[in-house]
């Protein structure tokens, strides 16, 4: 199990002590080359955005924001009036963030809440428990994860549309939210290596499989649970087909859908672009502000486990 | 919870799963056997209405006219919700599909062929007819455009379109061209006209020199003389149907629903091929360059000197800053006549609203002297109704465009009317793919021919 | 795509029941069976309302001709002769395995090439955490962003290029320029992610085969070469996969720049489903083209299984 997994601190003192060779240094180029190219989209972003969208066209070599204003955030919040708005080259459309942003976190965090805790008690079922069929169905499970989600989804949403459930928050979360194949392996992998001498204990003690899984082994997973629901957070928090088709309608649009339709509000005139790269800084923030939370929690689980 | 539940218990949880599992199976099933329903909607008189429309400019306008219509009808209140044009009939489809149509929206000439023959939208003959709506009081040809195949109504006209050229005074009088000049261009395939020679010397390349100067670099171009929007697809409304409208050539064989397309013809071909050929020359951008950009931004960046657009964008352009800009009409083509496409936008009423009776008093309400007049003073388009339409030229006329490059197609009947098929949206979509290689030259405009028998044939289904 | 997990290469042991007796053992399994049967129960539910379904769903469908708006009608066979047939779809088969051969092999490439340097120069977890950045932000932002970089006239790279005396490239405009510039925005998002899978990979060669290698005087081009690519080979052929299902599903970045041109230049099957679906309502066809997609996978599903049944041994 490797989800604690350290980074080893220990480097190899030979090499330490050594004068820079032109390998490291290459390696050391590379690796920055490498840095640069993945920050400077970011950079960008932030640089568009606090630009006057309509004096971007001006200076688009300006590696500072042309002609700095907080614009570009004001009117995707709503702040700023039509006309500052459109002087600044917007469509004096808004973006509803704070709505959608509160539509994002209502279907992100129920998603990830009903995948962990359904995925956990499947998972603990085909680590740990004995029952015919169990591999059968867990072949089943494996096969889920091949088929396309477009191919799923139009049926799906032809059943969403038969139950009345477009354009709800049910029926953007129903989908993902009882079993994702990813989370049960996942947690099974981890269930796997847990040490079945305390389970045997509890079970001679008289303790029920149910009284074991919500007593003993929910308690020891909380680590691999949390970096479970991170990650499942992050892949809920940037979905865009499947709420595109079932969640359009304002009142349960999520930020990644709402940062579509802002994009093609300015079908007569140039992209706001200024205003664009704002709103996707803002639909990203959330995001990022968790990851630099934790970090060193998601990276170390990424390829977390199986090869082993 | 007891956490040493005897057995039976817990069988008796396991079932309850296993019940509540083939309960939930069941109705998928059921669903699944219910597979085509879709609401009929009721004629309800009073309520909510929603009403979509996606052009940003008019919102204010159209939001003028709910308030005024909320103000006479108590009971019925009105939504307004916009949506960007290329968002809009995705969104429109898919509400379709999953009934949560809009009562009312702004629907377009291309696509409510599909939607009335499949029913989604009402027919408004009995209505128009209950309430004696006069159809002649609209601009001849709006009404026409909205006679589906069947020969019935579906939307009431709310406006309408032609095409002109947006030119850059400035750089014009540089180049010596004046507003006469730009008014009476000729054009003809063979040599492009007068229209081709002004385009050549309103071209730059970056080293000053003009298109028809000596040493004229077509690789580095500074300013072009024509701009491109995009290949145009089936329709080439903005593009190229001002040029191919003038040899005499229509979209098909019949006004609107004929039943063969003419791609095919020998004077259409001609008109693309020396449309492209501008490219070949230097004097208008290649069609890869026009992914993701508009054309008005293109003339503010003085990147385009001309440029042929639609009625709907003139204030788009009144806008821009820094640049001082005109229109001229459409130049004179080979029948001695200019030519444009004609368009006219409308609203129809989704079959499955709950609420058509109120939703027909709108759509009345939208076209109605009152609500046109308000229309027409807010000067962002052509109202469909033909007593408001000078307000609306005078509205327009504040802008300093010449709005007679508009009106003077619908005042010389030298409108071509936009094409009405079936299967539209398929059949745009195999024209654009054609058209597009056609522009970048991966295929020739004689292409078209085989192209022409394949949405012909789509026709039929 | 949610694939974050290398699917494991060994079957796994069930716990072992420690307790003596046989019949206790049985009776306790058929405890264990209710038990598990409760536990499952939501994802099972979850599994056949939302995948297994729709896919038998989607699988009928593709023998009918369907508009949504009334009953399927059955047509046999027609769907997949018309697909035989149809210049667009062998079109956007073509132009999606154009993008899936360079994305993944730009992708696996880079992705190696950071995971090493990363291993062999340092473990920063501050470094390993910038490079997996992109991939947290939603596709369509990624696509958003780079259509605005890539922009001909004004974008920050051709300005770039123009600046070093080069020609603008319209990237997203031309037709031979779309397919790789789309494949290599989505290589900036994904390569970061891949490396830390293969990262994970490198961390389990043990640290005496290099440091032994490194004794009888190897360098580190050598040890790449002999030490780190066949041991690495079982998690690269899983990365391979799993990326490459993911990348045969792109979908969002076409839909945000170019929706499919410029002449079909980048309609990928994803797009032309969508399309036929929900823009020409023609939900039979889109439901046989999804098919075909769906077997394609199950192809390459079927090669990832034995490639690692293949290389199991490589890493034991």
């Amino acid at each position: 199990m490797t989800t604690q997994l350290e980074t080893p601190r220990r480097t190899r003192p030979s090499a330490r002590r050594a004068r820079p060779s032109l390998g490291k240094v290459l390696a050391w180029t590379a690796l920055i080359g490498f840095v640069l190219v993945t920050l400077f989209p970011f950079y960008w972003m932030l640089r568009t955005a606090l630009s006057n969208g309509a004096a971007l066209a001006t200076d688009p070599g300006s590696l500072a924001p042309v002609d700095f204003t907080w614009g570009a955030f004001e009117r995707v919040l709503g702040i700023a009036t039509t006309g500052e708005a459109q002087a600044e080259g917007g469509s004096g459309a808004s973006l509803d963030f704070w709505g959608y942003l509160l539509n994002s976190v209502i279907v992100a965090t129920s998603i990830t809440l009903g995948q962990v805790f359904f995925g956990a008690l499947a998972a603990y079922a085909f680590a740990r428990l004995q029952w015919p069929g169990r591999n059968g169905v867990f072949f089943l499970f494996l096969l889920a994860l091949m088929v396309p989600p477009i191919f799923t989804q139009l049926p799906n949403f032809l059943l969403m549309r038969d139950l009345g459930l477009v354009n709800t928050y049910a029926g953007i979360i129903l989908p993902f939210f009882f079993m994702t194949p990813f989370a049960i392996f996942f947690l099974r992998q981890f269930f796997l290596g847990i040490s079945s001498e305390i389970e045997e204990a509890a079970r001679l003690d008289g303790a029920s499989n149910l009284r074991i899984f919500f007593r003993i082994i929910l308690p020891m997973s909380t680590g691999p649970l949390a970096t479970l629901a991170i990650l499942q957070y992050i892949q809920a928090w940037n979905e865009y087909f499947w709420p595109l088709l079932v969640g359009s309608d304002n009142s349960v649009r999520v930020l990644t859908v709402a940062l579509g339709v802002f994009r093609s509000q300015t079908p007569q005139g140039a992209p706001d672009w200024a205003g664009l790269m704002a709103a996707a800084l803002l639909a990203a923030l959330p995001i990022l502000i968790l990851f630099v939370i934790f970090s060193r929690k998601i990276v170390n689980s990424i390829g977390f486990s199986g090869i082993k | 919870m007891t956490l040493t539940s005897p057995r039976t218990k817990r069988r008796r949880l396991s079932r309850r799963v296993v019940t509540s599992a083939l309960a939930i199976l069941t109705a998928t099933g059921l669903a699944g056997c219910t597979q085509g329903a879709m609401s009929e909607g009721a004629w309800g008189e009073t309520g909510d209405l929603t009403y979509w429309m996606w052009d940003s400019n008019q919102v204010p306008a159209y939001q003028a006219c709910a308030t005024a219509f909320e103000k006479k009808n108590p009971d019925i209140s009105i939504t307004i919700e916009q949506f960007g044009y290329d968002d809009y009939w995705n969104k429109l489809m898919t509400s379709f599909v999953a009934d949560s149509a809009p009562d009312v929206f702004v629907d377009h000439s291309s696509k409510y062929g599909d939607y009335a023959s499949r029913g989604l939208i009402e027919n408004l003959d009995e209505l128009v007819e209950k309430d004696n709506i006069d159809l002649d009081q609209y601009v001849n040809g709006t009404v026409d455009l909205w006679r589906a195949a069947d020969g019935h109504q579906y939307g009431m006209p709310k406006d309408w379109d032609t095409v002109a050229i947006f030119y850059n005074e400035e750089l014009a009088s540089e180049a010596g061209i004046s507003a006469e000049k730009l008014g009476s261009m000729t054009w003809n395939p063979e040599d492009g006209g007068t229209y081709e020679d002004v385009i050549a010397h309103l071209t730059v390349d970056k080293n000053g020199v003009r298109g028809d100067e000596e040493g004229f670099d077509k690789t580095r171009v500074e300013t072009y003389g024509l701009g491109l929007d995009d290949s145009g697809g089936g329709y080439g409304q903005v593009t190229w149907s001002m040029l191919a409208g003038t040899t005499g050539w229509t979209y098909m064989d019949e006004p609107t629903w004929g039943s063969e397309f003419n791609y095919d013809d020998e004077r259409f071909q001609s008109a693309i091929a020396w449309w492209r050929g501008l490219i070949e020359k230097g004097y208008m951008p290649p069609l890869s360059q026009t992914v993701g950009t508009a054309l008005s931004s293109k003339m503010q960046a003085e990147s385009y000197a001309m440029v042929t657009d639609g009625a709907w964008n003139i204030n788009t352009y009144a806008k821009l800053q820094g640049v001082k800009l005109n229109t001229a009409p459409t130049p004179i083509g080979v029948d001695g006549e200019r030519a444009s496409t004609f368009n006219s936008l409308a609203d129809s009423i989704s079959a499955s609203s709950k609420n058509k009776g109120a939703a027909w008093e709108w759509v009345k309400y939208l076209s109605s002297p009152e609500c046109q007049s308000t229309v027409a003073d807010a000067g962002v388009v052509f109202p469909s109704l033909s007593a408001v339409g000078d307000t609306a030229s005078e509205r327009f006329a504040e802008t300093g465009f010449n709005i007679e490059a508009f009106t003077t197609h619908v005042d010389d009947d030298t409108t071509i009317l936009f094409p009405l098929s079936e299967n539209a949206v398929e059949i745009n979509a195999l024209m654009t793919n054609a058209m597009d290689k056609v522009l970048s030259f991966s295929t020739e405009p004689s292409s078209l021919t085989e192209v022409n028998k394949t949405v012909t044939g789509l026709l039929d289904e | 795509m949610a694939t974050v997990l290398l699917p494991e290469a060994t079957p796994s042991t069930p716990a072992q029941p420690t307790a003596s007796a046989r019949s206790n053992r049985r009776r306790a399994t058929r405890r264990q069976t209710w038990t598990a049967l409760a536990f499952i129960a939501p994802s099972l539910l979850g599994f056949v309302v939302f995948y297994f379904w729709p896919t038998l769903r989607g699988i009928y469908l593709s023998f009918t001709d369907f508009d949504v708006f009334t009953d399927p009608v059955w047509v046999g066979l027609d769907n997949y002769t018309r697909l035989f047939g149809d210049e667009t779809f062998w079109n956007s088969a073509r132009v999606t395995v154009q993008y899936v051969l360079i994305n993944i092999t730009l992708q696996t490439i880079l992705a190696l090439a950071l995971a090493v340097l990363i291993h062999r120069v340092t473990q920063s977890t501050f470094l390993r955490s910038v490079v997996v950045a992109p991939y947290l932000v939603a596709n369509v932002v990624v696509a958003l962003v780079w259509f605005w970089m890539l922009d001909y006239q004004i974008g920050i790279v051709n300005q770039g290029i123009e600046w070093l005396g080069g020609n603008a490239i319209a990237f997203f405009g031309d037709e031979s320029w779309a397919i790789p510039t789309i494949a290599l925005v989505n290589t900036w998002r994904h390569v970061g992610y891949t490396a830390l899978l293969i990262f994970a990979g490198l961390q389990m060669i043990p640290k005496e085969v290099y440091e032994a290698a490194r004794t009888e005087g190897a360098n580190e081009w050598k040890m790449f070469w002999k030490i780190t690519v066949p041991l690495l080979r079982p998690v690269l052929a899983l990365v391979l996969v799993i990326t490459m299902i993911g990348s045969f599903q792109v979908f969002d970045t076409v839909a945000v720049t170019t929706s499919g041109g410029p002449a079909d230049a980048t309609r990928v099957v994803q797009y032309y489903i969508f399309d036929l679906a929900f823009q020409r309502l023609d939900f039979g066809y889109a439901s046989a083209v999804s098919v075909m997609l769906l077997l394609v996978l199950a192809v390459i599903a079927f090669i990832q299984l034995r490639l690692t049944r293949a290389n199991e041994s490589d890493l034991n």
